[in-house]
């Protein structure tokens, strides 16, 4: 517009250049994770010595398996600018749905749940989209719903696997490094999204949505397709997180393990760097951000604060993680 | 900047009869919904009592009157606070926490099983006190930090939930002893229960709240536009905070009646309560958005949902269906207030 005031700075007459990045921001993105969970380790091992020394890393990986598969799922969700909050719940469905089917169906039951898991999450995501309804209050109304479903399937008692139970406890009884299969399959799960994200067409979509979704539609992105797969990820990934949850503990139920996944997955996606308005995500680094957060019981423990307190740690850990890294500007609005 | 519009410098006469005729339409379909929309849950609320009574003799009994309206006054209570908050736009999920929170710290300073001298008033001061803590954190942080409420008040369900655990440690269960209050909740005073008085009491204020105070006006007008609402003056921040504050305080007198209805202090006193409230504001009427709705549209709300779940439990349905039942209404009821509102171009979060 005016001329003369902007000629002191050069840079707008410059030919079109690649977009300006926040170089802090950026680089906090790539090793932030990282350096969040070496720090909780340093703390963790100065604690309890005899932590590293005892395998203690691997016990670590092994418990963050069911973490880190909700977690990216609900990374893929928080990255077009939604949430989820019925993924723990499809999780623990899924898990009494496996242990119920197992023994009847063997093999094909763990494709039948993760059919089924994803169909719910990509119904969560079809009402999202199609009827443009705040996701924390449609999926608070659908966690309702699959919690009842899981009460009532259970009988509100512990499921057992009846049979074939090798055919899912194999995943968690043989591994890499001293680590159950489960977690690897999480990181590659984790890296298989990290290359949809970053190559391809889909993946920069979903991206787009979140980071502005009006300029999304304006650029003939299919929001409404993407949005209702970016749901269905979580959904999927819920039913891989649910097959964890069986090879590792052999039963279900609704209140054993798997019950009290929602808000680690949430913690474990964003300090993996997921942003909570959306558009930023990198799946590879919310693989640190489930570590760090199966930390937080062992931390927790060596600190002093009883196991079942837990839940005040994760509910801080979102809340300052949130705060501290939100965007905002002085006439933002946040409802 | 200095540049003149010249299509600015004489006055151009505007007919605005077009403008004027769509604005008395827009008041007269609100005028017509402010009416059909209540009325439709009154004659939905009708049909489930003639429903269920048909279905069962003992449904429509003065005991079972009495039962359903001591098991609609706590959720009363806090869908009260529940409301102002979704009246501004925002949502407060840290019910169950705060109710977790509040319960226990009453109980163990209270007679109880555990022992130690009960503090009487106190207790209820200081437990509604550590409420008004969690609600002051929530609207401060909320708003002082700009962090989306849902996040907060989702963080602050488990630091409250994670309080009372800590409060409640490895001992027994702590039960209370005060002769007094057991079954203070449900004993009735002229034929009603003690605590639908108490809720009718909350509920008059909330009313009065809402239609003659600054607070209850500002938060209508943030709800409508916090920008316009901003550039006008209004104290924004503050009417925030303390909406927040309010809806905690009433959680926690929630969870304090909540603890004496179960005889015994426990963190998960609230268990379930948001799956009651939230959908109850919703099918009230009161817009997620903010701005639209009303305390007295939620009390049909949560009415027809407590009638709902005590005639579905009488006709012999398993009370884990319970969840379900308030979570397809909440999405029916999102679903069907966001149907005239969508569009092509519509962005939703």
């Amino acid at each position: 517009m005016s001329t003369t005031v902007t000629e002191a700075t050069p840079t707008t007459d410059a030919a079109p250049r690649p977009r300006r990045r926040i170089p802090g921001r950026h680089a906090w993105q790539a090793v932030g994770p990282i350096v969040i969970f070496v720090a909780m380790l340093v703390v963790v091992a100065i604690l309890t010595p005899a932590f590293i020394g005892g395998g203690g890393l691997a016990i670590v990986a092994t418990s963050s398996a069911p973490i880190l598969l909700l977690a990216l799922g609900q990374a893929m969700v928080l990255n077009v600018g939604s949430i989820d909050l019925s993924n723990a719940a499809i999780a623990l469905l899924g898990a009494i749905l496996l242990a119920l089917t197992l023994g009847p169906v063997a093999g094909a039951a763990p494709l039948v749940i993760l059919l089924a898991t994803t169909l719910f999450g990509a119904v969560n995501g079809f009402l999202v989209a199609t009827f443009q309804v705040p996701s924390f209050a449609l999926t608070l109304g659908t966690l309702g719903i699959f919690q009842a479903a899981a009460l009532v399937l259970s009988g509100r008692t512990t499921v057992y696997v009846s049979a074939n139970s090798e055919v899912t406890s194999t995943l968690y009884q043989t591994g890499i490094a001293n680590v159950p299969m489960t977690f690897w399959i999480a990181v590659v799960f984790a890296v298989v999204l990290w290359v949809m994200m970053r190559y391809t067409r889909v993946g920069r979509g979903l991206t787009a949505i979140g980071k502005n979704e009006s300029a999304a539609i304006f650029s003939a992105v299919r929001t409404r397709s993407l949005k209702v797969l970016a749901f269905a990820l979580s959904g999927f990934a819920a039913g891989l997180g649910s097959i964890a949850i069986i090879a590792q503990a052999g039963s279900a139920s609704p209140s054993g393990l798997g019950s009290d996944l929602l808000l680690p997955a949430i913690a474990a996606a964003l300090i993996g760097g997921t942003s909570i308005s959306g558009g930023v995500v990198n799946p590879l680094a919310v693989i640190f951000g489930a570590l760090t957060v199966a930390l937080v019981p062992i931390a927790s423990a060596a600190i002093g604060i009883p196991t079942q307190a837990q839940s005040l740690v994760y509910g801080v850990v979102i809340i300052a993680i949130v705060a501290l890294t939100m965007s905002r500007n002085k006439s933002s609005i946040v409802k | 900047m200095a540049q003149r519009n010249p299509t600015l410098d004489r006055p151009v006469a505007i007919d605005t009869t077009a403008i004027r005729v769509r604005e008395q339409g827009i008041e007269r379909r609100a005028r017509f919904r402010s009416i059909s929309e209540p009325l439709g849950l009154l004659i939905a609320l009708v049909v489930l009592l003639i429903v269920f009574s048909l279905l069962n003799d003992r449904f429509l009994t003065i005991g079972n009157a009495q039962n359903i309206l001591t098991q609609a006054s706590i959720p009363l209570i806090i869908a009260v606070g529940a409301t102002l908050v979704i009246l501004l736009g925002s949502i407060d999920l840290s019910v169950e926490g705060v109710m977790g929170a509040a319960g226990m710290t009453w109980i163990l300073l209270t007679a109880n099983s555990r022992g130690g001298e009960g503090l009487g008033a106190w207790a209820w001061v200081i437990a509604l006190g550590v409420a008004l803590l969690f609600g002051l954190a929530n609207g401060l942080i909320f708003t002082g930090l700009k962090v989306p409420s849902f996040i907060v008040t989702l963080g602050m369900w488990y630091v409250g939930l994670g309080f009372a655990t800590i409060l409640y440690g490895r001992d027994l269960f702590p039960r209370l002893e005060d002769a007094a209050l057991k079954g203070w909740t449900s004993q009735l005073t002229l034929g009603l229960p003690n605590a639908f008085w108490l809720a009718l009491l909350v509920i008059g204020i909330g009313l009065a709240v809402v239609r003659y105070t600054r607070v209850g006006r500002v938060a209508l007008a943030i709800g409508n536009s916090e920008t316009i609402a901003r550039a006008a003056g209004l104290p924004a921040f503050r009417v925030k905070v303390a909406v927040f504050a309010i809806a905690a305080v009433l959680s926690g007198l929630g969870g304090i009646l909540a603890t004496i209805q179960l005889d015994i202090g426990s963190p998960l006193v609230g268990s379930g309560l948001l799956f009651i409230v939230i959908p109850a504001v919703v099918i009230g009427g009161t817009s997620l958005g903010g701005g639209r709705g009303g305390i007295l549209r939620t009390v049909l709300g949560v009415f027809l949902l407590t009638v709902l779940n005590n005639g579905l439990i009488l006709s012999g349905v398993d009370t884990s269906w319970q969840s379900a039942v308030s979570g397809v209404i909440l999405v029916a009821a999102i679903v069907f207030a966001a149907w005239s509102h969508r569009d092509r171009l519509g962005v939703a979060k």
